[in-house]
């Protein structure tokens, strides 16, 4: 008997299943190999060792070799997908900046109209609006273009610079109303009573204005008289609040 | 009872010259605390030939007369002697601000102005309340501007801004318009007439909304539009040199030949 097949039956020998004379045999070996002798020891003390002690299954620990066999299982696959996917960018990308810079002649024209057309209208709905606050609304009729762009929504229509307007009137004319109540007291009865008179002849102007925009908001002429008489309105208040 | 009359008449007869006498002295005793209430401010300034008088009053009339001297007098009629007249005279530039010198006293009451300006004066003047009247003035400038009612009368102006504007009252111009210049009214509840020389060239923009009466007189013309129906005109007359704003929110607009 060699060492090889001492080894492979020491288990069986240990176990005490093995024939008698392949038993005397094995024992024989064993007396005269000091490295199967070993080994015999080693199995020997392992089986003692699980005869004596109960030994249980770690639950944390087998689930976490579970874990990592699955984990073992499953990354390759999406690994293998990460590193395909930056090669199919690369090569959309490199795709698309060979062709990028490739323009036909008509592209070209098309491409330099469509960026003067585009800053015009900038250039004209940033003026509109920048002079909407600064100018009388009603001073000028709007033109077709401007028509279309109110369509559009790219500038304000007559109607609510109008509208906006009147707003910030009003939010004016109340400031100098609130400044103009704590000073009539001190008025002499006539300048008060000439006040009232005006800022109601005032009112009544405004309100007639009112009226006609109500029923004909294209009206230019009576908004530009609603826009003044809104402006005389806030000059009395403002004159008054000085006495 | 005729011997009676006949009586209380020879009374009277004989007693004549002592009645006249006590009426007299009724009559001037009534009237003496009228003039007992207006206290009289006055005061001249030595000035150029083209100098500025800036005056805001509260509520009185205000006339101002050019003439020919160098010198500007300045006279007030004050209703209450608390009121405060403070005139400055800054390089070129005569000032009167009743506004500002009388800001917190109650009752200012009325101060009626009587201003003389050399010929060529260039003239500012706002009241709250009261008319204003211009007189032969040809300076650079002449503004009215009477916050709530009074009348406007601005008379023998040649100046190249004109500007006459109030709430509730008439406005009346008798001048000359320069090539180049501006001349802008605007009521809201007043007539404004207008009496130009038959050459006078200027842009017009005549605005009636409310009653549409605008007569243009020897000015209206082919060169004239209508807008809105009628509530505005635009035109030119001559050759257009010069820029006439009008604006009668509720009542009429009238051109008249000088």
């Amino acid at each position: 008997m060699n060492c090889e097949q001492c080894q492979e039956l020491v288990s069986i020998y240990l176990d005490n299943e093995l024939d008698t004379n392949v038993s005397m045999n094995v024992q024989t070996h064993l007396s005269l190999c000091a490295e199967c002798a070993k080994v015999c020891e080693d199995f020997a003390m392992i089986l003692d060792f699980c005869e004596t002690e109960d030994i249980l299954p770690n639950s944390k620990a087998l689930w976490c070799r579970i874990n990592n066999i699955i984990e073992n299982d499953v990354n390759p696959e999406n690994l293998q997908e990460k590193q395909q996917q930056p090669l199919v960018e690369t090569s959309w990308l490199a795709k698309a900046k060979s062709n990028f810079w490739q323009f036909t002649s008509s592209q070209v024209v098309a491409s330099v109209l469509g960026i003067a057309l585009i800053s015009s209208l900038l250039t004209v709905v940033g003026l509109k609006n920048f002079a909407a606050g600064e100018e009388n609304y009603a001073a000028a009729t709007p033109n077709i273009f401007e028509k279309v762009l109110g369509k559009v929504g790219l500038i304000a229509t007559s109607q609510q610079t109008r509208e906006k307007r009147i707003r910030e009137q009003q939010t004016t004319v109340d400031y100098w109303r609130a400044r103009v109540e704590t000073r009539r007291e001190n008025w002499e009865k006539h300048l008060r009573e000439a006040f009232d008179r005006n800022l109601n002849e005032i009112d009544q102007v405004v309100y007639e204005y009112d009226r006609i925009l109500l029923d004909n908001p294209q009206d230019e002429l009576s908004g530009e008289m609603l826009d003044s008489a809104l402006n005389e309105k806030v000059e009395l208040l403002r004159e008054f609040s000085e006495l | 009872m005729i011997f009676e009359l006949k009586k209380l008449l020879g009374f009277l007869a004989k007693k004549k010259t002592t009645i006249l006498c006590l009426s007299v002295v009724f009559f001037f005793a009534s009237s003496a605390p009228d003039i007992s209430a207006q206290k009289k401010f006055s005061k001249s300034y030595p000035a150029s030939k083209n100098v500025r008088l800036l005056l805001k009053n509260r509520t009185g009339t205000v006339t101002v007369e050019g003439w020919d001297r160098a010198e500007v007098k300045i006279s007030a009629f004050v209703e209450n002697s608390n009121t405060k007249i403070a005139p400055e005279n800054l390089s070129g530039t005569i000032q009167i601000n009743l506004v500002k010198d009388n800001h917190g006293i109650n009752e200012v009451g009325s101060v009626n102005f009587v201003i003389k300006v050399p010929y060529f004066s260039s003239v500012n003047i706002e009241t709250m309340m009261g008319n204003l009247n211009v007189t032969n003035v040809r300076g650079g400038f002449v503004k009215a501007h009477i916050a709530t009612d009074g009348d406007i009368t601005l008379t023998n102006i040649s100046a190249e801004n004109v500007a006459a504007e109030n709430m509730t009252g008439d406005i009346f111009f008798d001048g000359e318009l320069h090539s180049g210049g501006i001349y802008r009214f605007s009521t809201t509840s007043g007539n404004i007439n207008l009496r130009i020389p038959p050459n006078s060239s200027f842009l017009l923009t005549a605005t009636a909304p409310s009653t549409r009466n605008i007569s243009l007189g020897a000015f209206s013309g082919a060169n004239m539009n209508l807008i809105g129906n009628g509530r505005r005109i635009i035109g030119k007359v001559g050759d257009g040199s010069a820029t006439m704003t009008v604006t009668s929110q509720r009542k009429s607009i009238s051109f008249i030949r000088r």
